[in-house]
């Protein structure tokens, strides 16, 4: 009873609910138990871009290379960082210092781990909007509490070190806008966030003909052509401010050359759980098959090579055919425009939600040279319409599983790799038990359930999964100790790796397949509540 | 926060999941603790308490029994009892199972690897979620059995995130939370489930799990000795010759390896003892905020008396620190005996309260025993002889336990609050040396949150003050964030390079001093609540003052809305939490029939009024005419 009074005595004084408050504070909490956790080189490149940017005058930012990590991010970013050096100048006037490469004082670990931190409540500010004007207040609040925590920010951001929360809070708000009607703003905002990072333009055909088609035509294909002009020229004055004193300085070839590197291979060192993983991995299955039975295939020596060489560097195959940039690029564009194409006539706001998200998911399933760490690009703007219906609640449930579990590889030491797993079961819980409840559909037919008992089956995998990577090393030593002259286990040593990035790019797939079906189909099987805003 | 969470998930369903929620959680932040720095990291060649741990388990997996307490003792010699040292020597097995060069003998001496660091973290956590979390589930729901689920689930939640236990075991590094947690509140269990040998079998592993324990030693055994003067000279003394059996009997397997026929010699029992017992040390080490440690600003105790002076002096302080709790068990029990009576007064009480003796008989004197635990462990920490900081974990424990069951805003909550954050910030000064700034901040910013209590803004509400208590607070915590502050702007004068640590043990014991007084008071109050005080009597059988004595103890509460203070006198006799434990037993047990003869009501309809009422009917049945 008290406790009640408390409680909204405490929502009349403040701006944030206590709730707010309590996840704030709790996450903070963690975030700072972190701080000595172990660090990525991007904690180096991050540091090293702060010391160019803060040391070198604006014309040298793109040229320099006295780190190996040149500066590979564009130009709003740059400034970001620019602005971010000048406090740390003071701080430890070390960390902006060029040449003071790998440094790793408890000084810049405490500065550059807490401007992650506050550059983060951006993406807070912006999830607590997200609650006002919901369709479902209740369930956006939990939607949003759970991507506050997600535990892709926890691993990208504050352990193995980037600004994902920050951009992913921009990206956000641009989406938010586009929910509340002023797409002039979702437009700008979404160009401001090309200007920090260009991985973002994964989602940008999405952005291209929503804004096109519902925003500068008219509902009866007419051309609106003040909104037109207006979103043209607020989008290059974006670019503008980001670009000009490059172009002034005649650098953007050198610019270019920096952001879009053509010189890396098919897959990462690990191998991203997309569609090119799963072709990977038939490779070496076929390989095998071949080596053992002396099937007369034709092999292709360099992939032999390359199979032996682990899992590092490029990627050639040594049975299938070889897979180049054009061929990633057809594939992704096709699928993309399949889903323009329906977007392009349903112009409303969940339906350009999925929209971005599959372009999203298809770049990342069929991409060239795609990162693990791009999921989020699919998991975020994913979340937002879990709660739609069963059916994409299920998606969401699949495709956030399998994307968090390829994201532990990322924490190879012991004890991060186990906090990572254990806030991943933790966050998965306190959102899957309310959110399903929330959703539940009785299946319709006998094909559902069996679908139903397949995709827990594959759900259920994880854990063995989870068991066989932890215990996998213990193992392999206790075996190399037992016979050290076979000295078997070492070519081995990259298959826990393997088997989480094949397994988990099955879920991927997957899910994809589900979204892009429930898409085509929305109008008539799968309304659900966001269908409400236009 | 707690509350409110725990309130959410209860209405959305999930409350059967609260507790493995809870459970997960703190594992993981106990996880995310040992990422930090523990005790003695990167400082060749002693380090700290981790390697003396470590280094434990090295020597308990590679030598023979009887050498564990002899071997090289300048590095590390293991000085605890042998509970710890069997503890040990399973660690070391398994972490010689999975990578011998984590325990390998000698040569693994300061061995700081990330997979060695991540074994000693998790097995801290394993220990503790084996023997600590089953030991607080169950003291949960049987302390708390009246209460309601939400109130249990909180208490779990609460105990488990005991800050100081967190610092010293998941950041500092130690096993405390077998000992002084586990096995300890596991015997406060078996005592309320009225299973008195498997407590106090319990109890004997905590003081063989380490020494330490034996500041609980005079509360629980005045409370043994109470049940059996109120069982009276048949039972009690059966029930005395069987508790101090099963004692010795435990002592003896504990020792076993050590006593001539396991051992090649008698004389080999000196070396634990020995080793256990250090009685060479001074009289404190570093700043410890206790009484000498203070007093020690003015009067140099240790130019001013000679070393057994000061010995004996400590001796007879901590006798006279817990005194006053035994004397008031005792005197409960004896007011409360029921066995000298003549046949008609007995016959007279069963008409008035048909409890069977044998199920009152000594479940009145619970409620004590936690205020009794609070007493005689701080007497121990203000005035005994060779005290830790750490060791403040000890009389926190059992205030603790009275504040998880606390409303906010009663006195229990705002003393157990109070001693709590002081607790944690007298480790200050070590924990700023393990490197775990951090995590001490972080913790307790967590803690307030979560237990719904703002120092900031006590300091705020200061004046006109409500309570002493309140007052304190806030003069205490200025004082503490002054201290913080000013520690990093100044550095301090050379000539008191310790000023800092001073200035903290001059905050802190004053704290704990009171504490120790307000477990006397709330000692003298639970028994007048018990039995009344005397010249009381008069008025028997008139229900508005059979009420008195629970107001009086909860006169505590400061709580002015009648329902408040109704809810918070049933929690004052309040860790009277055994009547209302009694209440379902008896209902559980009589509907299924298993109403063993005469241990427990056969009518459970007595119990179904308020529990007050109750215990007061009790009471005033038990008080002499």
């Amino acid at each position: 009873m008290q406790l009640e009074a408390d409680t909204s005595s405490a929502s009349r004084t403040t701006w944030l609910d206590p709730s707010a408050w309590d996840i704030l504070i709790l996450s903070t909490v963690i975030k700072v138990l972190l701080f000595p956790a172990y660090r990525s080189t991007d904690f180096e490149v991050h540091r090293n871009w702060l010391a160019i940017t803060h040391s070198l005058p604006i014309s040298q930012w793109y040229y320099d290379t006295t780190s190996e990590w040149t500066l590979d991010y564009p130009p709003f970013f740059a400034y970001f960082e620019k602005i971010l050096s000048i406090p740390a100048s003071f701080v430890d006037p070390k960390i902006v210092d060029l040449n003071n490469l790998n440094y790793d004082s408890w000084s810049v670990i405490l500065y550059q781990r807490t401007t992650v931190i506050v550059t983060e409540l951006v993406l807070g500010a912006v999830l607590l909007k997200f609650i006002r004007g919901a369709v479902d207040p209740p369930t956006q609040r939990i939607i949003s509490a759970s991507l506050f925590l997600h535990p892709g920010f926890l691993i990208i951001d504050h352990i193995h070190f980037q600004y994902n929360g920050f951009m992913f809070g921009i990206l956000l708000w641009s989406i938010l806008m586009a929910r509340n009607g002023s797409k002039l703003a979702s437009g700008i905002l979404f160009a401001v966030l090309l200007n920090f990072k260009h991985i973002y333009m994964y989602l940008a055909p999405a952005y291209f003909v929503y804004l096109l088609r519902s925003f500068c035509l008219s509902p009866s294909g007419q051309i609106e052509i003040k909104n037109f002009l207006a979103l043209a020229n607020a989008v290059i004055a974006v670019f503008i401010s980001s670009l000009a004193p490059f172009a002034l300085m005649g650098q953007i070839q050198q610019l270019l050359s920096r952001l879009f590197p053509f010189t890396r291979g098919l897959n990462h060192a690990y191998w991203a759980p997309n569609a090119w993983a799963l072709v990977t991995a038939v490779d070496r299955v076929l390989l095998k098959y071949a080596k053992s039975t002396g099937t007369d295939l034709h092999i292709n020596l360099a992939g032999v090579a390359s199979t032996s060489r682990g899992l590092v560097g490029d990627t050639v195959f040594a049975v299938l055919p070889n897979v180049k940039p054009l061929h990633t690029f057809t594939i992704t564009l096709a699928l993309q425009s399949i889903i323009l194409i329906k977007l392009w006539f349903h112009p409303t706001y969940k339906s350009f939600l999925t929209a971005l998200t599959l372009c999203g998911y298809s770049s990342y399933l069929f991409g060239w040279h795609v990162h693990e760490k791009a999921v989020l690009l699919i998991l975020i703007p994913l979340s937002l319409l879990a709660a739609e219906r069963h059916a994409y609640f299920r998606t969401f449930v699949i495709a956030t599983v399998a994307g968090i579990f390829s994201l532990f590889p990322l924490l190879f030491t012991p004890a991060e790799s186990n906090i990572g797993v254990l806030y991943s079961i933790l966050w998965f819980a306190l959102l899957y038990l309310p959110l399903s409840k929330r959703v539940y559909e009785f299946p319709k037919s006998l094909s559902y359930v069996i679908l139903d008992v397949l995709e827990k089956t594959y759900l259920g995998g994880f854990v063995f999964l989870q068991i066989f990577v932890a215990a996998f090393p213990v193992v392999a030593s206790w075996n190399s100790r037992r016979d050290e002259i076979h000295n078997s286990g070492n070519s081995m040593e990259f298959l826990p790796l393997m088997v989480t990035s094949v397994y988990c790019a099955v879920g991927m797939v997957w899910g994809f397949m589900r979204l892009i079906f429930i898409y085509l189909h929305e109008d008539t099987t799968y309304q659900g509540q966001l269908s409400t805003i236009q | 926060m707690g509350r409110r969470w725990i309130r959410w998930s209860h209405k959305r369903g999930m409350r059967s999941l609260v507790v493995p929620f809870i459970f997960l959680a703190s594992v993981f932040l106990k996880l995310c603790f040992g990422i930090g720095s523990y005790s003695g990291e990167n400082t060749p060649p002693m380090y700290g308490d981790y390697e003396a741990q470590r280094h434990w388990m090295e020597i308990t997996v590679h030598l023979p029994i009887h050498q564990w307490y002899s071997y090289d003792l300048q590095y590390w010699g293991l000085d605890y009892p042998p509970l710890t040292a069997y503890v040990s020597w399973i660690c070391g097995f398994v972490a010689n199972l999975i990578n011998p060069t984590w325990v390998a003998l000698d040569s693994s001496r300061g061995i700081e690897t990330d997979s060695s660091k991540f074994f000693m973290r998790v097995s801290v956590v394993v220990f503790d979620a084996l023997i600590y979390i089953p030991a607080v589930l169950v003291f949960s729901r049987t302390w708390f059995g009246a209460r309601s689920k939400r109130t249990q689930d909180l208490a779990f939640l609460l105990l488990i995130l005991f800050p100081a236990l967190f610092l010293v075991d998941f950041g500092h590094f130690q096993y405390n939370s077998i000992m002084l947690e586990g096995f300890t509140i596991m015997a406060l269990n078996f005592f309320a489930t009225e299973h008195d040998l498997l407590g106090a079998v319990s109890f004997v592993l905590s003081l063989g799990f380490k020494q330490m324990a034996l500041y609980y030693a005079p509360a629980i055994g005045s409370y043994l000795v109470a049940k059996c003067i109120l069982s009276g000279p048949t039972d009690g003394g059966r029930l005395f010759i069987r508790l101090g059996f099963a004692t010795v009997a435990t002592f003896i397997l504990l020792f076993l390896p050590w006593i001539p026929p396991f051992s090649a010699s008698p004389t080999l029992i000196i070396d634990p003892i020995s080793r256990i017992f250090p009685f060479a040390r001074g009289l404190f080490e570093d700043k410890v905020a206790n009484f000498w440690c203070a007093s020690n600003v003015i009067i140099k105790w240790k130019k001013w008396a000679a070393q057994e002076m000061l010995v004996k002096a400590a001796a007879i302080l901590t006798f006279l620190g817990f005194l006053p709790s035994v004397i008031v068990m005792g005197k409960v029990a004896w007011d409360l005996k029921v066995w000298n009576k003549s046949p008609e007064e007995k016959l007279v009480e069963t008409k008035d309260d048909p409890k069977p003796e044998e199920s009152s008989s000594h479940t009145p004197i619970l409620p004590l025993l936690p205020y009794a635990l609070l007493n005689s462990s701080m007497s121990f920490f203000l005035f005994s002889f060779q005290v830790h900081e750490k060791t403040i974990l000890l009389p926190l424990m059992p205030l603790m336990l009275l504040f998880s069951g606390a409303t906010p805003g009663s006195e229990v909550y705002q003393w157990g609050a109070l001693g709590s954050n002081v607790a944690v910030f007298s480790m200050w000064p070590l924990l700023q040396k393990d490197g775990l700034s951090l995590p001490y901040f972080a913790l307790i910013f967590l803690w307030n949150r979560v237990v719904g209590y703002d120092p900031i803004g006590i300091i705020y509400t200061a004046f006109p003050f409500k309570s002493f208590v309140h007052l304190m607070s806030a003069g205490v915590y200025a004082a503490v964030i002054f201290l913080h502050f000013s520690e990093q702007i100044i550095s301090p004068p050379a000539r008191y390079p310790d000023l800092f640590p001073v200035l903290n043990v001059l905050i802190s014991t004053p704290v704990f001093v009171c504490l120790w007084l307000w477990s006397i008071k709330c000692c003298v109050q639970v028994s007048w609540a018990l039995t009344g005080p005397s010249g009381f009597e008069e008025a028997d059988g008139q229900p508005q003052h059979r009420k008195r004595p629970s107001i009086a103890v909860n006169d505590a509460s400061q709580m002015r809305s009648s329902f408040v203070a109704k809810s918070d006198r049933t929690r004052a006799v309040s860790l009277g939490p055994a009547q209302g434990k009694r209440v379902r037993r008896s209902s559980t047990r009589s509907a299924a029939g298993t109403a063993s003869s005469t241990a427990l009501p056969s009518s459970p309809s007595v119990f179904r009024g308020t529990i007050d009422s109750s215990v007061m009917e009790g009471r005033a049945a038990a008080s002499p005419k």
